[in-house]
């Protein structure tokens, strides 16, 4: 028994756990009680799983290698199928479980109002499943067939509200192109079997880069590398995550976009630290910072343009991710680790702000900007729990994003000074402004949802249950943490993962045993030793707590000694003209300036630019496809001339 | 004992010295001379220099109306968050070699340090209600997402130029930059830092709100836009974080370009040099203010994002080919 | 502690805000020549607001028509107190030439409080500063004292021959009535 708890078992696990929360609740799921029991303790029990393995894994610097049925590699080759935890996996898992636990716990009563829920929690533990199997897989094979199962679930959730407007369009958008992106990495893994007669990942990175002349391995790495990018839904593949988005629930939403996109990014670390190992080639830094600008500034303007709360929110979300890969493209200790924190940071403030977005849809009905205002009076938490999210993905201290964002300037301009390049300086100059476009969309949204007036319909709304308050609760509470102490962030998790990151040798003979690496890949220079960790910046966390009690004080003041409730009624015959809005002298009556209109001091000025993209979106599935069909034979030349 | 030492210290670099009421007085004091001089310009007798002092207090003793449909606690605490920001900007900003923050000051936070107090009256403006205050935010957002641009690209030169002169690569300290100026006299009479320095000294009425980039404000359009439904003591707050604005920006231009120009270690010397480059600036400011007329929104944008952003380009390639 | 302060700090910087209740736009004209370098209203602190709720004194000029009364109104009263309503011209006191009109609904002051009416058609910018320097006194008396309908003196009133005087009115040497 004492055997079965130790942590060796702990990533099969987080897996296996999740699938069979998955098997029981189609068994079990007519009872609600029972249903969501089974759901959160799924959930529950993969979070603690993971938790429990940051001790070894981050801390101690362990490389986990489980076989089943103890299969261990003989011979030089490795046949069994293997799980493996590094520090980078085991990131991505907290990252993950982590959110699919909060998206749980919402879940239950965020979906009360809907019909088919066991089939619902079928299909998320199924999803769920699906991303921690690809991110703690050690075979590339189970990769494919874990990207499979997240990709099906992640499609059938997304028609999961088929009554919806447009949910069976963006699912069939996303079934056709997704599928595109799992073929391409069965293909892809196919090309590899045939070359190096393995799957297992280990073994694969330390021959693989020893093939890179063989043309046929090249085209493997295109292949790969698109279909992962579909996964991370990177430009050119964004239209499909603002239409998956904007029809799925918001807990799935969640999962897409927190989840489901890590996925992707994991994958393309995975390749290009780790299997081709590419990521020396100043080329090959170029192709990742390049499609991660290219991700960061097109989605924060097509961002700007949305008229609907989760549609904006899908764009976002892949805006950070271009964050993410452009700060991993850099190649840098500090570049990697300010990537995968902010990758960490998405995760939680997305979460959160998907999570707000359920809960005016909960309530109102709709995500629309423009019917909506106003309902800060209404749903006084879910305001300040977005605000808290919106604040945090547009980078205001102390929240999570300026952290993580502050570092991952400080990369991309060492990198430019290092590498004397000027051009990584316009990368940061365009991290920097989408930045306060990021801001910018934000501000629109508050404005139309949450400030503003409340339309007369929205009269009897009212706060979303304590349930969806206490899952939203949770990212907060974890975005003002993971943002003030950004230290311990890196000392426990992305130091670790960035560490592993460049060290693949140590992964590789983790897995094959002692001396694998060297052996195949000849002797290797240790980039792991150059990993130097300096901290980008230092918060002190006394002032900051005394001007906080400083603030909160004043505000005390101000709210304790005012006048706020002198009525007196006048001449006038209405009953407080006083205290109406001004409205030059009229009557005050509804009026609401636009969300779509907030900001055309800025689009004026971009108009050819706004009317080229909205032409270039056409929603058209077979546009979408095309675009998936070039960027494959982009990648494929991109390949065949630099590697 | 020593942290609450410690935080005894702390307490009074915010309270006093760099801090609120260091920020109060000096702030106060520099809208005074720049509505002095705008009036003197015009060939007007001009306010007297305590006016601001005189407008603060007017308003805190009148009455505060929330209105109805406002929600009332973004309403209040909005002020108060903007202002508190801006003294923190103030602690990070060094006064010759003087840092009240040391270790923490770095260039990009005061970067999103300055984002916030905009941030804070946009969305105490928002929680109003009003159309009024919903065309100026969307005006003071436009204005923010084109001052950003110019500041961005200042800031980069700068740092690439004091990265250059230490060999360091790249510098984001404000603390270095100061240290740096001290030694070797001030950025502002290196060739390649001359655009920068003009580029920022534009964009100061930018940020501030002046003319002729007050789109966001316009009294006589939009009824002072998102101040709208202001009154009393929230209002009160609002113009001395206006005030203290406008000394954070032009000290921060101090600190930037005109760092060298102390005369010794003692505080109080460096602090009646750092005043005097204040004043300086100001009259530059005061100038733009008072011979300009108010652009539309789209123009301000365009203007910041070509000429502006023009000049601190300039500046950074120079600075990156090392003249 | 900061009472005094305050007090002091009421009279010293009087914000303006201006309505104009139907008028022919001459006042109007003059209460912008206040405020030329000519005559600098903002070296005594005046300063033109946008908004009500700014606003220490309401200019109100033209003779209060049907149409604008209610609004009027409503503006005078989201001004925070304490206020001073300042008449401007004839207008708002007589009704001037527009007297009797079905469409006007003036004198204002039955409606609300003035504190100091300043007569013409139109008056200068010498009596209207003089105007509202009083005004901005008259406010300050009334932070002092608290109450809304606190006055001063007259400083133009005649020697206490006018039993039927109206209370704080001032007389400037134009009296515009048809």
């Amino acid at each position: 028994m004492s055997n079965l708890l130790n942590y060796i078992h702990f990533p099969i696990y987080s897996v296996m756990v999740l699938f069979l929360g998955a098997f029981l609740i189609v068994v079990l799921g007519k009872n609600k009680f029972l249903r969501h029991l089974i759901a959160v303790l799924a959930a529950g029990i993969s979070l603690a799983c993971m938790i429990a393995l940051i001790k070894p894994v981050m801390l101690n610097g362990e490389v986990i290698a489980y076989w089943m049925g103890n299969r261990v590699p003989a011979g030089g080759y490795a046949i069994g199928i293997a799980m493996e935890v590094d520090a980078l996996s085991l990131f991505f898992g907290l990252l993950i479980s982590t959110a699919v636990f909060v998206s749980c716990v919402y879940s239950v009563q965020y979906m009360s109002h809907d019909e088919n829920i066991p089939q619902y929690f079928t299909l998320f533990l199924m999803l769920a499943g699906g991303v921690m199997g690809l991110v703690l897989s050690g075979d590339i094979f189970n990769m494919f067939i874990m990207v499979e199962i997240l990709t099906f679930a992640a499609v059938a959730l997304t028609a999961f509200r088929n009554k919806v407007y447009g949910a069976l369009e963006a699912a069939f958008k996303y079934l056709v192109v997704g599928c595109m992106g799992s073929t391409c990495i069965l293909a892809g893994v196919i090309m590899l079997y045939a070359n190096a007669h393995t799957l297992n990942f280990a073994q694969l990175s330390g021959i693989i880069p020893g093939m890179m002349s063989n043309n046929s391995v090249k085209i493997a790495f295109a292949l790969l590398f698109v279909g992962f990018s579909t996964k991370a839904f990177i430009v050119p593949f964004h239209p499909l995550a603002a239409d998956a988005h904007g029809a799925a629930p918001a807990s799935i939403s969640v999962l897409i976009s927190g989840v489901l996109t890590k996925s992707g990014i994991y994958g393309i670390i995975r390749l290009t630290y780790f299997l081709f190992q590419t990521m020396g080639l100043g080329s090959f830094q170029f192709l990742l910072v390049f499609i991660g600008c290219v991700s960061m500034f097109l989605c924060v303007t097509m961002a700007l343009a949305q008229h609907d709360f989760k549609r904006l929110l899908a764009f976002h979300s892949i805006s950070q991710i271009g964050y993410v890969l452009t700060a991993v493209g850099l190649y840098t200790a500090i570049g990697f680790s300010a990537g995968i924190y902010h990758a960490l940071n998405h995760t939680l403030f997305k979460g959160l702000l998907f999570l707000a977005a359920g809960a005016v849809l909960h309530e109102t009905g709709t995500t629309n900007l423009d019917e909506l205002g106003g309902l800060s009076k209404k749903m006084p938490h879910t305001t300040v729990l977005f605000l808290i999210g919106a604040f945090s993905i547009s980078g205001i201290p102390p929240f999570n994003g300026f952290a993580s964002k502050w570092m991952i300037y400080q990369a991309c301009y060492e990198k430019a000074v290092e590498s004397g390049n000027i051009g990584y300086v316009l990368v940061t100059v365009i991290c920097l402004v989408t930045s306060v476009l990021t801001l910018a969309s934000f501000v629109k949204v508050s404005q139309s949802v949450f400030f503003g007036r409340l339309p007369e319909k929205y009269e009897n709304v009212k706060e979303v249950p304590w349930g969806m308050r206490l899952a939203m609760g949770m990212f907060a509470v974890l975005c003002v943490i993971t943002g003030l102490f950004p230290n311990l962030v890196g000392k426990f998790l992305t130091h670790p993962a960035a560490t592993a990151a460049f060290n693949a040798n140590g992964y590789i003979d983790a897995m094959m045993g002692e001396g694998y690496a060297s052996s195949a890949l000849g002797p290797f220079m240790n980039s792991a030793q150059n990993v130097v960790f300096y901290e980008a910046g230092v918060w002190s966390p006394v002032s900051w707590l005394l001007i906080l009690c400083i603030v909160l004080l004043a505000v005390t003041i101000v709210a304790v000694t005012g006048k706020y409730e002198k009525v007196n009624a006048l001449a006038t015959g209405e009953p407080d003209a006083k205290h109406a809005l001004f409205f030059s002298g009229e009557e005050a009556v509804y009026s609401q300036v636009g969300g779509s209109d907030l900001f055309w001091g800025f689009k004026h000025n971009w108009r050819h630019y706004f009317s080229f993209m909205h032409d270039l979106h056409s929603g058209i599935l077979n546009d979408y496809a095309l675009w998936a069909v070039v960027a494959l034979s982009l990648a494929m030349l991109f390949m065949l001339i630099v590697l | 004992m020593s942290v609450i030492l410690n935080a005894l210290v702390d307490l009074g670099y915010i309270l006093i010295f760099p801090g609120f009421l260091f920020c109060f007085l000096c702030g106060m004091l520099l809208c005074g001379i720049e509505r002095k001089i705008v009036a003197r310009m015009q060939k007007r007798v001009g306010p007297p220099i305590l006016q601001p002092l005189y407008d603060f207090f007017k308003l805190c003793g009148k009455e505060t109306i929330v209105p109805t449909v406002a929600n009332k606690t973004v309403y209040l605490a909005a002020p108060i968050v903007g202002l508190a920001a801006l003294v923190v900007i103030q602690l990070f900003i060094p006064v010759f070699n003087f840092t009240a923050f040391a270790g923490n000051a770095d260039i990009i936070v005061v970067l999103y340090l300055l984002l916030i107090p905009a941030l804070a009256e946009i969305f105490g403006a928002a929680a109003t209600g009003s159309p009024f205050a919903g065309v100026g935010l969307s005006r003071e957002m436009v204005t923010i997402i084109s001052c950003e641009l110019p500041l961005v690209l200042v800031f980069l030169a700068v740092g690439k130029a004091v990265g250059n002169a230490i060999g360091s690569g790249v510098v984001f300290s404000l603390q270095t930059i100061a240290a740096y100026q001290a030694e070797n006299g001030c950025l502002l009479f290196k060739a390649s830092m001359i655009p920068a320095a003009i580029a920022f000294l534009l964009t100061i009425p930018g940020e501030t709100g002046m003319h002729p980039f007050d789109a966001a404000e316009a009294e006589t359009e939009i009824c002072e836009g998102m101040l709208a439904e202001y009154s009393g003591k929230p209002l009160a707050v609002y113009k001395l974080s206006h005030a203290v604005k406008l000394l954070t920006l032009t000290s921060l231009f101090v600190a930037l370009f005109l760092g060298g120009l102390g005369t010794g270690i003692l505080l109080v010397d460096g602090l009646i040099t750092f005043f005097f480059c204040v004043v300086v600036i100001i009259c530059v400011v005061a100038l733009i203010d008072a011979s300009t007329a108010r652009l539309k929104i789209e123009q301000l944008f365009k203007y910041y994002w070509t000429v502006v952003s023009g000049l601190a380009a300039i500046s950074l390639i120079l600075a990156w080919f090392g003249l | 502690m900061f009472k005094k302060t305050i007090i002091e700090s009421t009279g010293k910087s009087p914000w303006l805000f201006h309505i104009n209740a139907g008028s022919c736009n001459g006042c109007d004209i003059e209460i912008v020549s206040v405020l030329t370098p000519r005559y600098d209203a903002e070296r005594v602190g005046f300063k033109l607001v946008g908004s009500p709720r700014h606003a220490d004194i309401a200019v109100v000029s033209g003779p209060v028509t049907k149409q604008s009364l209610p609004r009027v109104l409503r503006t005078l009263e989201q001004i925070p107190e304490p206020r001073c309503i300042v008449t401007c011209g004839s207008c708002p006191q007589s009704g001037n030439v527009f007297r009797d009109s079905y469409s006007v609904c003036g004198p204002l002051s039955k409606y609300v409080h003035v504190d100091v009416d300043i007569a013409g058609c139109t008056p200068k910018p010498e009596a209207i500063m003089d105007g509202l320097l009083l005004a901005a006194q008259i406010l300050a008396e009334k932070k002092k004292t608290g109450n809304q309908e606190a006055t001063l003196p007259n400083p133009y009133a005649p020697e206490k021959t006018a039993e039927e005087a109206k209370p704080a009115e001032e007389k400037t040497e134009e009296k515009g009535e048809a």
